[in-house]
């Protein structure tokens, strides 16, 4: 028994198939599919190893490499010095020579300090030899609010990455997406930024024991409907289903969610069909707004189905501003009330006028 | 040691000048574009360190390149090719004079200074992963120890014990600030107190000398008894890049230091223990400026990459 397919798996919208619902019956959190999809794919390749600060004994800080170093050694889950240029540096030497790495960068703020090790060489080597090396390594990261942490642990840095050529972005909502995007990341040949969120780690989800990948570069509606199209990375698809939930029972508003899942490679298709079925399209991200992805996506849709549009394409970000410390930052990033209210607005009133009091 | 091995190491550094001399031409006719740094000086360390290693072992360079990556076996017109930006530079003209990579021949140079130590241990630590045999050596210049890849880089080094040489090329000035201004040490080898390992500090004028030192230490580390920092002193007798006003020092210093030039005073020594005479070393260098005179034409004669070549190769 098994299911074949390894592609992304339409489990939101399906009722249709039995088989499929009894495989998909064990639910595990986020952090659980990270581990696993470590796990798996370091026993399937000796060349898979991880590396970062605490991941082996303390099992990361919120658990999610746990029992990787009693299973596979000290050898394949190195415990680092606090040298995050260094770890990620040796991760881009090691995959010079074939090895396939997962470094660990504890904080996305961190990685500041690897800048110059992702930009200037992961992202280029290829490039700059002309295909003679390639770096098949995975940067996994955690990002955004959650903890009440302050400025400097709290940031989303995505779009960053997504200005690099040469980098994979991935931002995975769910544990089947993180599960099945860190494996096909794993597997990759170009460096990969993989965004972890740490407020979901703790979610859970329907997660099929049996293998499965999911495709870089393949999005997935999170919600079928034909009202308005809401684009959302990350923690952001959590809220927006929330919203439409509320959406469909209060209002009738039926909003089709589209999680493009990596931001590079970005799966225009599914963002442009479903523009073309809704006419309307609100962006939600954590990041700050300016300079911010949804900006990227706004003019992809201006450039590619402006005709089809029935209203200005809208972004509802974090402001720009630090995330302050303690509960407060929740003030700052997008929350599901201001997904309905901006959803409302777009669905009843056309024109430029609305934009009043919400931009 | 044999008589061939000595005449190829002048071979070699008389190459490597030369080599330089038709770079400077071409970066003043501006075939060569930015980011050339000419090496004229310093030869007998890119020969010294690179005759100890074994074709298999891996050299990670700088912006100042193409000493090492001769010395380490990349064929001159490849690599002159890559430096003027052609179609047969070894990437194809895309990388240029300071980030270009020859993994067949086990050569990378990358330009942010300092950045190539971490990254050679990634290197070091899958081979030894891989359980191989081959070494690393990280050649970087005396203003890459003040960057905290340096440290970040030898320190883990250290404590995986992996097998790396690591070489700082000292030329006095990192950039345009004399190394003295930029650190309060004597020896810049005495930073791998810091990191449990050995540093050693020699001179770059003497090639026999670094060519000893060089194969003791990779026997050492290639045994598995850990990395090793050596610092070479030496000096750069052309500007940072073409075109360096060089306000910063005096023309008395670079003359006091041009007395010694390691390229002469190796052809002295090759002179008078009588390895050979001077009509070979004569013929020598004939040869060999009539080798680099080709390869410049052959260069010119390459034309730039078309806009597929500089488009593919991102992922």
């Amino acid at each position: 028994m098994g299911i074949k397919t390894t592609h992304s798996y339409p489990r939101n919208t399906n009722k249709k198939c039995v088989l499929e619902v009894m495989i998909m019956s064990r639910e595990i959190t986020f952090a659980e599919a990270i581990n696993e999809a470590i796990q798996e794919e370091m026993t399937r390749d000796d060349n898979v190893f991880l590396i970062g600060e605490d991941v082996g004994v303390w099992g990361n800080l919120f658990g999610v490499t746990k029992g990787l170093l009693e299973k596979f050694g000290p050898m394949r889950v190195l415990d680092t010095p606090i040298s995050e240029a260094a770890i990620t540096g040796c991760g881009v030497g090691a995959a010079m020579l074939g090895m396939r790495p997962i470094v660990e960068i504890m904080y996305i703020d961190f990685i500041t300090i690897a800048m110059s090790q992702i930009v200037n060489h992961a992202a280029k080597l290829k490039y700059m030899s002309d295909g003679q090396i390639e770096i098949p390594i995975v940067i996994r990261t955690q990002q955004g609010v959650g903890l009440r942490n302050a400025a400097i642990h709290s940031q989303s840095l995505e779009n960053w990455f997504v200005h690099v050529p040469g980098l994979i972005v991935v931002m995975p909502s769910s544990p089947y997406d993180a599960k099945g995007l860190l494996k096909s990341s794993i597997r990759c040949n170009n460096p990969v930024i993989f965004i972890e969120h740490k407020k979901l780690y703790r979610t859970k989800g329907e997660v099929p024991k049996e293998e499965y990948l999911i495709p870089l570069g393949k999005g997935e509606i999170k919600r079928p409907g034909k009202d308005i199209t809401i684009i959302g990375t990350s923690w952001m698809v959590t809220k927006a289903l929330k919203a439409a939930e509320i959406l469909e029972k209060e209002y009738s508003i039926e909003v089709e969610i589209i999680d493009p899942r990596t931001l590079v490679p970005l799966d225009e298709d599914i963002i442009l069909s479903s523009i073309k079925k809704t006419k309307k399209c609100l962006i939600v991200h954590e990041a700050p707004k300016t300079g911010g992805w949804g900006g990227e996506i706004a003019a992809l849709i201006m450039e590619k189905a402006l005709d089809y549009l029935d209203a200005p394409v809208l972004r509802l970000a974090g402001l720009d501003v630090p995330i302050p410390y303690g509960e407060v930052e929740n003030l700052l990033i997008p929350n599901e009330k201001d997904i309905i209210n901006t959803v409302l607005k777009l669905c009843n009133k056309m024109g430029i006028d609305f934009l009043e009091g919400i931009v | 040691m044999s008589k061939e091995r000595l005449i190829n190491f002048y071979r070699m550094m008389y190459k490597i000048r030369m080599f330089d001399e038709i770079c400077i031409d071409l970066k003043l006719n501006d075939i060569i574009m930015d980011g050339f740094h000419p090496y004229q000086g310093q030869e007998a360390v890119a020969v010294g360190v690179c005759s100890a290693l074994e074709n298999t072992d891996y050299v990670l360079s700088t912006h100042r390149p193409q000493g090492h990556a001769l010395a380490k076996g990349c064929e001159p017109r490849k690599v002159l090719a890559e430096m003027a930006g052609r179609l047969g530079g070894i990437g194809n003209g895309k990388g240029g004079p300071m980030n270009f990579c020859d993994w067949p021949n086990r050569f990378l140079c990358t330009s942010i200074v300092g950045d190539g130590i971490p990254l050679s241990t990634g290197l070091g630590l899958a081979i030894k992963a891989k359980k191989r045999k081959e070494i690393v050596v990280s050649f970087f210049g005396d203003g890459a120890t003040n960057t905290g890849a340096f440290h970040e880089g030898l320190n883990l080094a250290s404590i995986w014990n992996l097998p790396i040489l690591f070489v700082c090329e000292n030329n006095q000035y990192t950039e345009a600030t004399p190394i003295s201004k930029a650190v309060r040490i004597e020896k810049l080898s005495t930073r791998s107190m810091s990191y449990g390992i050995e540093g050693v500090t020699i001179n770059g004028d003497d090639i026999l000398n670094i060519y000893d030192t060089a194969t003791k230490m990779v026997e050492k580390i290639r045994k598995g008894e850990g990395p090793i920092l050596l610092e070479i002193i030496t000096y750069r007798f052309r500007g940072h890049y073409m075109g360096d006003p060089e306000n910063y020092r005096t023309k008395e210093e670079v003359e006091e230091w041009k007395k010694k030039d390691p390229i002469p005073k190796f052809r002295n020594y090759l002179l008078e223990t009588q390895t050979c005479k001077e009509e070979e070393i004569n013929t020598i260098e004939k040869n060999i400026r009539e080798e680099m005179k080709g390869i410049k034409e052959w260069v010119l004669k390459q034309p730039i990459p078309t806009l597929e070549i500089l488009t593919r190769n991102v992922y």
